[in-house]
């Protein structure tokens, strides 16, 4: 852990996620099959476990063999040691097999972990079945609520297979999904990362974006990744890419000026310079803000 | 790879008479572009772009078309597909030498291809 914030383990993501999840987070991995979401979800948790954290694993789908066999041949056979070690705690279960999933999955959950703050996975989470949409919502959200408490989670979501037609993209980077069920758990998350595999096998046909992430900066393009047997997922952001997510200070006179002429303004004045104060710590734009704090300014004074 | 795509891009933004190029993935989605700070036009036009650039690349594909020039306003919006998955989309203003955009374009998505595909 970084600054309160827990690494990916994504080579490459960090830079552009303010340095990766925020602790107790729920973060969602949402795609079709074949972009690596499990490989995601697993390089996250090895990455916890090379650092002595300790990492709980609930599969709706592959059985602890089917796990280790899959890691075995990307060159992380160490999983078996960490099982062994019982750093790593893999639990199979079926989704059908929960009577009250809001109830059932926090409960099996608390009676796994062991250690603090662990590193928590559940893949896919599209298994747990709801009765009802109204249900649905109130379920997730207690899951999610429970499991904030409990450690920082990974959460995988798949889209359906015929995901071209099902999920799209809109320029402003809102995902449209028309199913219901898978919806609802990405406005829940604290974190929504999507994945795309277009199938040309080309540069960007395997990219990465992040979608939503709560209370922080983040990249907001595309991101080509691949990958690597040995190493996972290796994003390839380009430098430009990077700094554009990093704080500008060429503009800090701006700033300074704007606070001072706001501190005259009496005690609004103290709460406006607050802010223009975090503002000039997190401003990232290559564009000059005396527009923006000028607007914001008089908007303020009325 | 990528250092070189962006670099392609930035020759190509340089180019007298270029306001904005933009590289789009077959789904619409923009990869990187190249485009002064806030205009109203050219935000409307890439709206556009994301909004139809799969129908155009499908017409495109059936007529045969290696590009396809638009007229917005006074802009006029060049599209080369640079290789399987992604597209070039230059706007250029209409008193520009379009001779010397189209050819930069092309010559352009060459390299765009070499480093994608």
């Amino acid at each position: 852990m970084k600054n309160g914030r827990i690494l990916t383990g994504i080579y490459g993501l960090d830079d552009l996620m303010d340095g990766g999840f925020r602790k107790n987070t729920i973060n969602s991995i949402y795609g079709g099959p074949g972009v690596g979401k499990t490989t995601f979800a697993l390089q996250y948790s090895l990455f916890g476990l090379d650092r002595g954290e300790k990492v709980l694993y609930v599969s709706f789908e592959m059985s602890e063999q089917q796990i280790i066999r899959d890691c075995t041949d990307i060159g992380w056979g160490i999983v078996k040691d960490y099982i062994e070690e019982g750093d790593l705690k893999i639990l199979h279960i079926f989704g059908e097999d929960l009577e009250f999933p809001s109830l059932d999955i926090t409960e099996i959950i608390k009676k796994s972990i062991s250690g603090h703050n662990p590193r928590i996975v559940i893949d896919p989470f599209t298994y747990p079945t709801f009765y009802s949409d109204k249900e649905k919502r109130k379920s997730i959200s207690t899951i999610f609520q429970d499991l904030r408490t409990l450690g920082t989670t990974i959460v995988v979501l798949e889209e359906p297979a015929d995901g071209a037609t099902s999920t799209n993209t809109t320029g402003t980077g809102e995902i449209q999904t028309n199913n219901k069920a898978l919806s609802m758990p990405l406005y829940l998350s604290d974190t929504v990362l999507f994945l795309q595999n277009l199938g040309f096998g080309e540069m960007y046909d395997r990219t990465i974006r992040i979608m939503k992430h709560r209370g922080s900066k983040h990249g907001e393009g595309i991101y080509p990744y691949s990958i690597e047997t040995g190493l996972g997922i290796v994003l390839r952001a380009s430098k430009k890419q990077i700094e554009r997510v990093m704080p500008k200070t060429k503009f800090d006179e701006r700033f300074v000026k704007a606070i001072e002429k706001t501190r005259s303004m009496g005690e609004l004045g103290n709460i406006l310079a607050a802010r223009i104060e975090i503002l000039r710590k997190n401003w990232v734009h290559d564009e000059d803000p005396q527009q923006i704090l000028e607007m914001v300014i008089e908007q303020e004074k009325k | 790879m990528i250092i070189k795509l962006e670099d392609t891009l930035d020759q190509l933004y340089e180019i007298e008479g270029i306001e904005a190029c933009m590289l789009y993935r077959i789904d619409g989605v923009p990869i990187t572009l190249r485009a002064p700070g806030y205009r109203e036009d050219l935000l409307e036009t890439m709206f556009w772009l994301e909004k139809h650039i799969r129908r155009v690349l499908g017409e495109m594909n059936r007529e045969g078309l290696k590009e396809t020039i638009f007229y917005f306003r006074n802009s006029r919006i060049l599209i080369a597909p640079s290789s399987k998955s992604t597209v070039l989309v230059t706007i250029a203003k209409g008193e520009a030498n379009q001779q010397l955009i189209s050819l930069e374009a092309l010559r352009a998505t060459r390299i765009i291809e070499a480093c994608v595909a």
